[in-house]
């Protein structure tokens, strides 16, 4: 018996949750029907898919609990979604609002139920008036309850002139989520890693980084953060004393009016080709770093991205 | 005999095997626009698919879905000469991979197989 968007409906024998989704009238978005393309990827959010319809996937979509139903013939009852759509909404209360620079806002927030997350990962920010905005998650669960994001101040943006101006700790906001496969999970203890991005970019980044050092990790990791100037750094001197802390740690700014490209910086990595690449920052950005360091000899499959779709 | 999926390594070896051949399309200057602009991981999903039906292994891939899957690229001019591009490149990757001649003939006679449901046309009469 599977169950999906409420309804439940039961399987034949030997019947995959993709032919039985499609016999109950449901539209399945599929190509290769034979668990390579990825196509009809969902998402279980009770019970568990088989190991063969996880195969080939991601560490990370692993542990987003995604599978391939074309190739899912259910040992036990599951509860599937459609994936990206399977989110928890968890009322919080904002714990801190404090400014990292002039123009980034660091707010805190202390969930008020239950709510599992990897740093890396984003949620949408929703007011109770229905604006809703994504954010990247900076803290790790293992140093607190607080889910920590990084807001840019947009002149103009609805969320971020809000969150300044009109919102004091213990103000209630409702976050729905987590979404998103930007995390340390299925990275080996001594690949090397290279954590590359710009602006509050470096949330996501600050997140996977913290987890990494916490869970010990052995490789070489370079934090790259580029910004137009100085003025664009932020969290600078925790990052330089986390460098002076961990000797397999080395934090590199790269500021545009000194010359220093993003692009070409990380390109020039000499890990490249074996490390475990996080690119996280505005959309054109992070798809430019992505093809830019594919071509250069980057594995595919260990660039993880988190490409930021701005709004006002 | 085993497929030539098989005696590369099967699922494991698509996934070196679509960086050699993505890379190889990205950089060539007569189908590089094809494969622009699109999000690069549901593309190399569809390109592991597709070399994984290439060298025999699993794929139910129906004509019609070849047809459906590549009509936006017909309209923007895809034509013969992209698709031997493609089975050229193709060729080099599995020569890169440890396919001898043999193998590239069959590849290359499979895909041409799907040829005209790709280019969304009637096959050829006569």
């Amino acid at each position: 018996m599977i169950t999906f968007e409420g309804r439940s409906i039961a399987l034949q024998p030997g019947q995959t949750v993709l032919a039985g989704l499609e016999a109950d009238g449901v539209a399945v978005e599929t190509s290769c029907r034979a668990g390579v393309c990825q196509s009809c990827l969902m998402q279980v959010t009770g019970g568990a898919p088989t190991k063969r319809a996880q195969q080939g996937l991601s560490a990370a979509q692993v542990a987003q609990g995604l599978f391939m139903p074309c190739v899912c013939t259910p040992e036990g009852d599951m509860t599937v979604a459609r994936a990206g759509h399977a989110h928890q909404r968890v009322e919080t209360e904002v714990h801190s609002l404090d400014p990292l620079s002039e123009t980034v806002l660091r707010v805190r927030l202390r969930p008020l139920a239950a709510f599992a997350w990897r740093p890396g990962q984003f949620l949408r920010l929703i007011t109770h008036d229905g604006l809703v905005r994504s954010y990247s998650i900076a803290s790790t669960p293992e140093q607190g309850p607080l889910v920590e994001l990084h807001v840019r101040m947009l002149p103009g943006g609805r969320m971020s002139g809000r969150l300044k101006d009109a919102t004091s700790p213990g103000d209630r906001l409702t976050v729905s989520g987590p979404s998103g496969g930007c995390t340390y999970d299925g990275v080996a203890p001594d690949q090397p890693l290279i954590l590359a991005g710009a602006g509050t970019g470096l949330a996501p980044l600050w997140g996977v980084l913290h987890d990494a050092l916490a869970r010990g990790h052995q490789g070489p990791i370079t934090l790259y953060h580029g910004a137009l100037n100085a003025a664009g750094l932020y969290l600078e001197d925790e990052l330089r004393q986390l460098a002076a802390r961990h000797a397999n740690f080395v934090y590199r700014p790269c500021l545009m009016d000194r010359g220093e490209d993003l692009i070409a910086t990380v390109k020039a990595d000499p890990a490249l080709k074996s490390a475990g690449i996080f690119l996280c920052g505005d959309g054109p950005l992070v798809e430019r770093l992505r093809k830019t360091l594919f071509l250069a000899g980057a594995r595919l499959a260990d660039i993880r991205a988190d490409a930021f779709a701005a709004a006002a | 005999m085993a497929s030539l999926y098989e005696r590369l390594g099967g699922a494991p070896a698509m996934e070196a095997a679509v960086d050699i051949f993505y890379r190889k399309v990205l950089t060539d200057d007569r189908i590089s626009r094809f494969f622009e602009d699109v999000d690069m991981d549901r593309q190399a999903a569809k390109q592991k698919a597709f070399l994984t039906m290439v060298t025999g292994g699993p794929a139910h891939y129906t004509g019609l879905d070849m047809r459906k899957g590549h009509a936006h690229l017909v309209a923007q001019g895809l034509n013969d000469d992209h698709f031997d591009a493609v089975v050229e490149l193709l060729a080099g990757t599995l020569t890169e991979l440890g396919a001898d001649a043999n193998d590239i003939a069959e590849v290359g006679a499979l895909a041409n197989s799907v040829r005209d449901d790709v280019l969304n046309r009637e096959p050829v009469k006569g």
